[in-house]
C-alpha cells in the first residue's frame, strides 16, 4: 500500500539515522484517552499559531521609538507624529494585505494560549498528576506559564499605542520598586529614566528571541518528559499503575490530534477575522503625558493589575529607605505565587509522603478533598484579583459607585476564597459518601411482584449509551514484540543510538531500562534511551 | 454515540453563528443610560458620517472630513414669554421661578445660553428623579421650546458662554484625535464609551452626542466636567474635536471585526477565555473519552 | 458493534487476524455516513480555502479572510478528527509501563564511569580549585556588560526639569497666561523648553480662590487659585488626568486613586500612598504663570533610595 517512493526514502533515512526502531515504537505508543487530557494540546497548538503568525509580523514590524509623521491610509492619524513602532503596526493593520488577520490571530492566540495553560495546569493539579514521577514536568510547566505571561505582556507593549504605553510606564514603576536594585534595573533596561528611547527594540528582542527561545526549549523538554514517562490515566477500563490504556499513536491518536490542531487554528482564525482585538488605530499613539481611562492589561496580567488596585495605600519607609507600595502586589505577590506553584508537589509530599512510589493513576478531585479545597480556594483568590482589575468597567457597566466596587473587591478577595474553599470541601465530602456518584445514570423501575413485594430493577442502557466494558488488550499481531530480542537489538543499536533516542529520552540520565542485562556495561549510557521503552519491534520492520 | 456526525456539524454551525453574532457591530455602550436619540432630529445638519469601512481607509490628501454646513441654529422665533411658561412648568419647582436656585438646585442666572441648551437638549433636564448624576434621556422639549427656555433664562441675567458655532467643514480629524487623547480620553476613554468616576459619578458615553452638544459641553463643563475656555481650546480646536467625535468616536473603523464594546482588554479577555478557550474545550469534549 | 469491513487499521494491520476482535470495531454504526461527513468536511475546507485565495487576490477583507480561514481550517480539523475517532478503531489497547529508575547494576556502572575522573582529574586539587576560581571570576564578569545598558540613576529620580522662574508652557510649547485657563479648567503644562517631558508634566488647575485649604508653608503657592500638581501618580506613575470639577478631585485612570485638589492633593481613596507633589507658582507682571521653584520632593512612584523627606 505504501508507495515505493516512500519506502525507498524511509529506507534511505533509516540507513543513515536508524530511526526505524524509534519510529516504530512511537507509532505503537499508547495514549490514554480523556477529554481533559487535551487542554495542554490547546496550549501547544495555540503556541504554534503564535509563533507562526509572530514570524510573519516580524517581517513588517519596526521596533523603534523614533518619531515620524504618519502618512498611511487611516485618515484620522494622517499628519500625526507617531513612533515607527506604532506606524508599522498600523500599516500591518491597514496596508498589509492579510496583515490584520495575522496581527489579530497573533493576539487572540496569545490570549488563548495562556488561558489554555491555566486550564491545563488546573487539570494537572486537581487530579494529582504532578506527583512522582512527574514533579520535574510540573516545574517545567509552571516555568512555562511564568514565561508566557512575561512574553505576552512584552508583546502587548510593543506597538507603542496609548494603552500599552501606559502599561510600559507602570512596568517601569514596578521594576523601579524592587528594593535596593530597582532603580538601577529600571534605568539599565530602559536606557535611562522613563520613557527613554531604547525599550521598544529591547522589548522586541526579548519578545521574539530570548523568551520564545527559552519557551521552545522548555516546551520540548516538557513533551519529551511526557513522552518518556508516559501519560497518566484515570482508573477504570483495566487501567492500573503499571500499564497505559488507550489508543495507539498511529493512526487513531495522530489523526484526532492533527484534526484538533486544525480546529484550534480554525477557531483562532475565525476569532481574528470576526472579533476585533486591540484596535490601536482607535487608541492613537502614546505620549508620556497622554492617557486614557479604562486602561487594562491583557487578561493574564489582570490579577496583578487587580492586586495593584485593591492593595491598601501603604508604603513603609525605614532608615530613609522606601519599599514602594507597588512592590507588594507586583513583585512580592507573583514571587510568592510562583514560589508556591513551584513548591507545591514537594509541599504536598511533605504531608502525604506519596513520593515513595510512582503515581500513574489520577485522583478524582473529590477523592482528595484537602488538595481540591486548597486548589479551589487559591483559584478563587486569583479569579477575584482578576475581577478587581476591571473595577472601573464593572462600576460603569452596572451603574454603581466605583468606590463601592473597590471596597467590595477588597473584601471579596479575602472572603470569596474562604467561602469557595468551604463549599468545595463540603461538596467533596458529600459526593464521596454517596454511592454511584459520577457513574452513568440508568433509570430504575420499581416492579411489584405477584406476592406483593417490591423490587427495583435497573433498566437497560439507552442504545449507544452503553459503557465500553472491553478489557484492554495488547496491540495484536505485528504490534507484539518479543522481549527476548531486547539484548540483541540493544547491541545492534549501540552504534547509532544518539540521534534516534534523543527525542524519547530527553529526561536525562535517569531514563534507563528496567530490565538489567549483562549487555549493558559502561557504554550503556548511550543505549539506555533505546532500551527504556521495553517492547521492541519484531524482526527488523521495513520502515 | 448514535449520530456522531451531528456534533461536528453542530460545532461548525455554532462557530458560524457565533461569528455572525460577533460581526454585528456593538454600538450600544455598556452603560445603563437613556437610550433615546438626543435631539438628533432637531439639529438641521449632522456631520456626514464616513462609512465604517470606506471613507476612512482611503488615502486622502489631507485629514479633513467632508464638510458640512455650520450647525448654528438660528432661533425659530423663540419668545421669552413662551420660555418663561415652559420654565415655570418644568423647571421652577427646583430652580425657582426666577431661576435663582433653591436648596435643591443651583442658580441659573448668568450661566449662559450654552449651559441651559446643553442640559435641556440632552434630556438631562428636567430630572426624572434625583440621582448622583443626571443621565441622558430623550429630550422633553423640541428645538424651538428648548431655545425659548434658553432665551428666558438668558434674559434674567447676562454672562456665561453663548451657544457655540460649530462647523466641521475645515476641521481636521487628525488634530481632533490628538486633542481628544490629550483632553477628553482621560475620562471618556479614548473610544468615547465613558467610564466610572468617583462615588457613583461617571463620564458619559459620547456615542450619542450631537456636534452642538459636544461643543457646548467643552465650553461649559457641565457637572463634574472641567471647562475648556477659548484660551485653552480655540474655536478651530473645538471644531476639530467635534469632527473627531462625529467620525472616529461615533463611527469607529472596526476593520478587525466586532468592536466588543470598545472597552479594551476586559471584553477581549472574556472573549478569549469564554469563546476561544471555551469553544476549544468543547471540541476536546467531543474528541476525547468522557468516562 | 460487530466486526465490519474496513474496521481494521490500514496498512499491515489489514493482514492480521484481528477482524473479529471487538477492539478493532468502530464506535460508529454508520460508517458510510461518517465517510460522507468526513468527505463533506474536506470539500467545505477546500471551498473555503479557494474562497480565501480569491478574497486575498481581490484585495482582501479582514472579516472574510478570517472567516474563510476559520472555516477552512476548522472543517479540515473536523474531518480529520472525525476520521480518527469514528473510522479508526479505538481499542482500548494497553501497554506496559517501564520502571523508570535505572537498575542498580546500571547505576553502579554509571558511578564507576564517573569515578574514572576521581583518579585522573580529582587528584590535582590545586588545579581543580583554580579552575573553579577562574570560572567564578568569568561568571562575575558577565554581569559587568549590563552596566552598558543604561546610565546609573544617581539623583535623576529626585528632580525634574522645573527651575525657579520657569514659565509654564503647554504641550505645543505655547506659554500659559492667567487668561488662558478659566475657573474649573485643567491644563497640562511643562517647564518652558521641556514640552512633552515625562517627568515634568504637571496639571495646572484653576479653582475659585476661596476654596483652597492651604497647606502650612504653601500659602503663596497657588496665586489667584492657580494650583499645579505633578501629573505623575505617586502609585505607579500614570498621568493623573481625570479632573472632577465639582468634587475637586483628581482621579488616576490606572488604579483609581483619588486626590483632593483643595487639600494639597492628598490621596483620599485607592492605592496611592502619597500626595501629588505641588509646584509652587507665581504670576509675573505680564500675567504669565511661572514656577517659584521646582518640586520640593521627588515626583512619581516610590523607589528604594527615595526615603521620606525632600530631595
Amino acid at each position: 500500500m505504501i508507495p515505493q517512493v516512500a519506502t525507498r526514502s524511509s529506507e534511505w533515512v533509516d540507513n543513515r539515522l536508524g530511526l526505524g526502531k524509534w519510529v516504530r515504537k512511537a507509532l505503537d505508543k499508547i495514549f490514554p484517552d480523556h477529554w481533559s487530557f487535551m487542554f495542554g494540546e490547546i496550549a501547544l497548538y495555540s503556541f504554534i499559531v503564535v509563533v507562526a503568525t509572530g514570524v510573519y509580523l516580524t517581517l513588517f514590524f519596526v521596533p523603534s521609538l523614533k518619531h515620524m509623521i504618519y502618512h498611511g491610509s487611516y485618515v484620522p492619524l494622517q499628519g500625526q507624529r507617531v513612533s515607527e513602532a506604532y506606524d508599522s503596526t498600523i500599516n500591518i493593520s491597514f496596508d498589509v494585505r492579510f496583515g490584520m488577520v495575522m496581527r489579530q490571530m497573533h493576539h487572540w492566540s496569545a490570549d488563548v494560549f495562556i488561558a489554555a495553560i491555566v486550564l491545563h495546569m488546573c487539570r494537572i493539579f486537581f487530579t494529582g498528576a504532578f506527583r512522582r514521577p512527574r514533579e520535574l514536568n510540573w516545574l517545567v510547566g509552571v516555568t512555562l506559564l511564568a514565561l508566557s505571561i512575561v512574553n505576552g505582556y512584552i508583546g502587548y507593549s510593543l506597538p507603542d499605542d496609548l494603552i500599552s504605553g501606559t502599561g510600559v510606564r507602570i512596568a517601569f514603576s514596578i521594576i523601579e520598586s524592587i528594593p535596593v536594585v530597582g532603580s538601577y534595573f529600571a534605568f539599565f533596561f530602559f536606557g535611562g529614566n522613563f520613557p527613554g528611547d531604547a525599550y521598544d527594540f529591547r522589548f522586541f528582542i526579548v519578545h521574539v528571541l530570548i523568551v520564545p527561545g527559552i519557551i521552545i526549549g522548555l516546551l520540548v523538554a516538557h513533551l519529551a518528559i511526557l513522552w518518556h514517562q508516559k501519560h497518566t490515566q484515570f482508573k477504570g477500563h483495566g487501567a492500573t499503575e503499571d500499564n497505559v490504556v488507550g489508543s495507539p499513536v498511529w493512526p487513531a491518536y495522530a489523526l484526532k490530534s492533527t484534526g484538533f490542531f486544525f480546529m484550534t487554528c480554525g477557531v483562532l482564525a475565525a476569532l481574528s477575522g470576526l472579533a476585533q482585538i486591540n484596535p490601536i488605530w482607535l487608541y492613537g499613539p502614546y505620549d508620556p503625558y497622554k492617557v486614557t481611562y479604562a486602561v487594562q492589561p491583557d487578561w493574564y496580567m489582570g490579577w496583578l493589575d487587580g492586586a495593584m488596585r485593591i492593595f491598601p495605600s501603604w508604603e513603609p519607609v525605614f532608615f530613609n529607605h522606601m519599599i514602594p507600595s507597588v512592590f507588594f502586589p507586583t513583585i512580592l505577590l507573583p514571587g510568592l505565587t510562583f514560589g508556591l506553584f513551584w513548591a507545591w508537589p514537594f509541599v504536598e509530599n511533605h504531608f502525604t509522603k506519596e513520593a515513595s512510589r510512582d503515581h500513574n493513576l489520577l485522583d478524582r478531585p473529590r477523592d482528595r478533598p484537602v488538595r481540591t479545597t486548597i486548589g479551589a480556594g487559591v483559584l478563587a483568590f486569583y479569579v477575584m484579583l482578576f475581577t478587581a482589575s476591571a473595577t472601573d468597567v464593572l462600576a460603569n457597566f452596572f451603574g454603581v459607585s466605583l468606590n463601592l466596587v473597590l471596597w467590595a473587591m477588597r473584601i471579596m478577595t479575602v472572603v470569596v476564597p474562604l467561602v469557595v474553599a468551604g463549599a468545595t470541601y463540603i461538596i467533596c465530602y458529600e459526593t464521596n459518601s454517596l454511592p454511584n456518584v459520577g457513574k452513568r445514570k440508568r433509570a430504575s423501575v420499581i416492579v411489584r411482584s405477584a406476592d406483593g413485594g417490591y423490587e427495583s430493577l435497573e433498566t437497560r442502557y439507552r442504545p449507544g449509551d452503553e459503557p465500553r466494558e472491553l478489557e484492554p488488550e495488547e496491540l495484536p499481531g505485528v504490534y507484539v514484540h518479543s522481549k527476548d530480542e531486547l539484548v540483541g537489538s540493544v547491541q545492534r543499536a549501540a552504534g547509532d543510538g544518539g540521534g534516534s533516542a534523543g527525542g524519547g529520552s530527553a529526561g536525562g540520565g535517569d531514563g534507563s531500562d528496567s530490565r538489567p542485562t549483562g549487555a549493558l556495561s559502561t557504554e550503556g549510557t548511550s543505549v539506555e534511551g533505546l532500551g527504556h521503552e521495553g517492547p521492541r519491534p519484531e524482526g527488523g520492520a521495513s520502515i | 454515540m448514535r449520530r456522531p456526525y451531528l456534533l461536528p456539524a453542530g460545532l461548525v454551525g455554532a462557530v458560524a453563528v457565533i461569528g455572525m453574532l460577533l460581526f454585528v457591530p456593538a454600538r450600544q455602550p455598556a452603560h445603563a443610560q437613556g437610550i433615546g436619540s438626543t435631539g438628533s432630529t432637531v439639529l438641521p445638519t449632522q456631520p456626514t458620517a464616513p462609512s465604517t469601512s470606506g471613507a476612512f481607509t482611503q488615502p486622502g490628501p489631507g485629514a479633513v472630513v467632508p464638510g458640512t454646513a455650520p450647525t448654528t441654529t438660528a432661533p425659530v422665533n423663540p419668545t421669552i414669554a413662551e420660555g418663561r411658561r415652559l420654565f415655570v412648568a418644568a423647571c421652577s419647582s427646583c430652580h425657582g421661578e426666577r431661576a435663582d436656585g433653591t436648596s435643591q438646585a443651583p442658580n441659573l442666572v448668568g450661566v449662559g445660553p450654552a449651559t441651559v441648551d446643553f442640559w435641556v437638549s440632552t434630556g438631562r433636564m428636567p430630572l426624572a428623579y434625583p440621582t448622583a448624576q443626571a443621565v441622558i434621556k430623550p429630550p422633553a422639549f423640541d428645538r424651538r421650546q428648548t431655545l425659548a427656555i434658553v432665551s428666558y433664562v438668558t434674559s434674567l441675567g447676562p454672562g456665561g458662554p453663548g451657544i457655540p458655532s460649530v462647523g466641521t467643514s475645515h476641521a481636521s480629524v487628525s488634530d481632533g484625535l490628538d486633542l481628544f487623547a490629550l483632553n477628553c480620553a482621560p475620562c471618556h476613554t479614548i473610544t468615547g464609551v465613558g467610564d466610572a468616576l468617583s462615588s457613583g459619578l461617571f463620564a458619559p458615553t459620547l456615542l450619542k452626542a450631537t456636534p452642538l452638544q459636544v461643543a457646548e459641553a467643552i465650553r461649559t463643563g457641565p457637572g463634574n466636567m472641567p471647562r475648556f475656555g477659548p484660551g485653552q481650546l480655540s474655536s478651530q480646536q473645538v471644531n476639530d474635536l467635534v469632527a473627531y467625535v462625529g467620525s472616529g468616536i461615533q463611527h469607529p473603523v472596526n476593520r478587525g471585526g466586532a468592536g466588543l464594546g470598545h472597552v479594551g482588554p476586559v471584553t477581549e479577555g472574556f472573549v478569549a477565555i469564554l469563546i476561544g478557550l471555551g469553544g476549544l474545550a468543547l471540541v476536546c469534549y467531543w474528541i476525547g473519552d468522557r468516562a | 458493534m460487530g466486526p465490519q469491513t474496513g474496521s481494521v487499521p490500514p496498512g499491515e494491520g489489514g493482514e492480521l487476524a484481528a477482524a473479529t476482535d471487538p477492539h478493532f470495531a468502530l464506535i460508529t454504526r454508520h460508517e458510510r455516513r461518517m465517510e460522507i461527513m468526513v468527505a463533506l468536511s474536506f470539500w467545505l475546507s477546500i471551498a473555503a480555502m479557494v474562497t480565501l485565495a480569491v478574497v486575498y487576490s481581490l484585495g482582501g477583507q479582514p472579516q472574510l479572510e478570517g472567516a474563510m480561514l476559520g472555516v477552512g481550517l476548522g472543517a479540515l480539523g473536523v474531518g480529520v478528527t472525525a476520521w480518527g475517532k469514528y473510522l479508526v478503531p479505538q481499542g482500548p489497547f494497553k501497554q506496559e509501563r517501564d520502571h523508570l529508575p535505572s537498575a542498580p547494576e546500571v547505576r553502579q556502572a554509571f558511578a564507576e564511569s564517573f569515578k574514572r575522573a576521581d583518579t585522573v582529574v580529582g587528584r590535582r586539587t590545586v588545579l581543580v580549585k583554580l579552575l573553579g576560581a577562574a570560572m567564578t571570576v568569568f561568571g562575575a564578569f558577565l554581569i559587568f556588560p549590563l552596566r552598558s545598558l543604561g546610565p546609573q540613576p544617581k539623583k535623576s529620580l529626585d528632580g525634574t526639569d522645573w527651575r525657579p522662574g520657569a514659565r509654564l508652557v503647554r504641550a505645543d510649547g505655547r506659554v500659559v497666561n492667567t487668561a488662558d485657563l478659566e475657573v474649573g479648567g485643567l491644563l497640562i503644562v511643562f517647564p518652558e523648553g521641556f514640552a512633552g517631558s515625562a517627568v515634568s508634566q504637571t496639571d495646572l488647575i484653576h479653582v475659585a480662590t476661596d476654596d483652597i485649604t492651604t497647606q502650612p508653608g504653601r500659602q503663596t503657592w497657588g496665586p489667584q487659585g492657580f494650583l499645579a500638581f505633578s501629573r505623575v501618580c505617586t502609585h505607579a506613575g500614570c498621568p493623573v488626568s481625570l479632573y472632577e470639577e465639582e468634587t475637586q478631585l483628581l482621579l488616576c485612570p490606572c488604579h483609581q486613586s483619588l486626590f483632593n485638589i483643595l487639600d494639597g492633593a492628598k490621596p483620599i481613596f485607592g492605592p496611592a500612598p502619597r500626595p501629588l507633589p505641588q509646584l509652587p507658582l507665581r504670576i509675573d507682571d505680564n500675567g504669565v504663570i511661572r514656577a517659584q521653584a521646582g518640586y520640593d520632593e521627588p515626583i512619581g512612584p516610590g523607589f528604594w533610595e527615595r526615603g521620606n523627606g525632600p530631595a
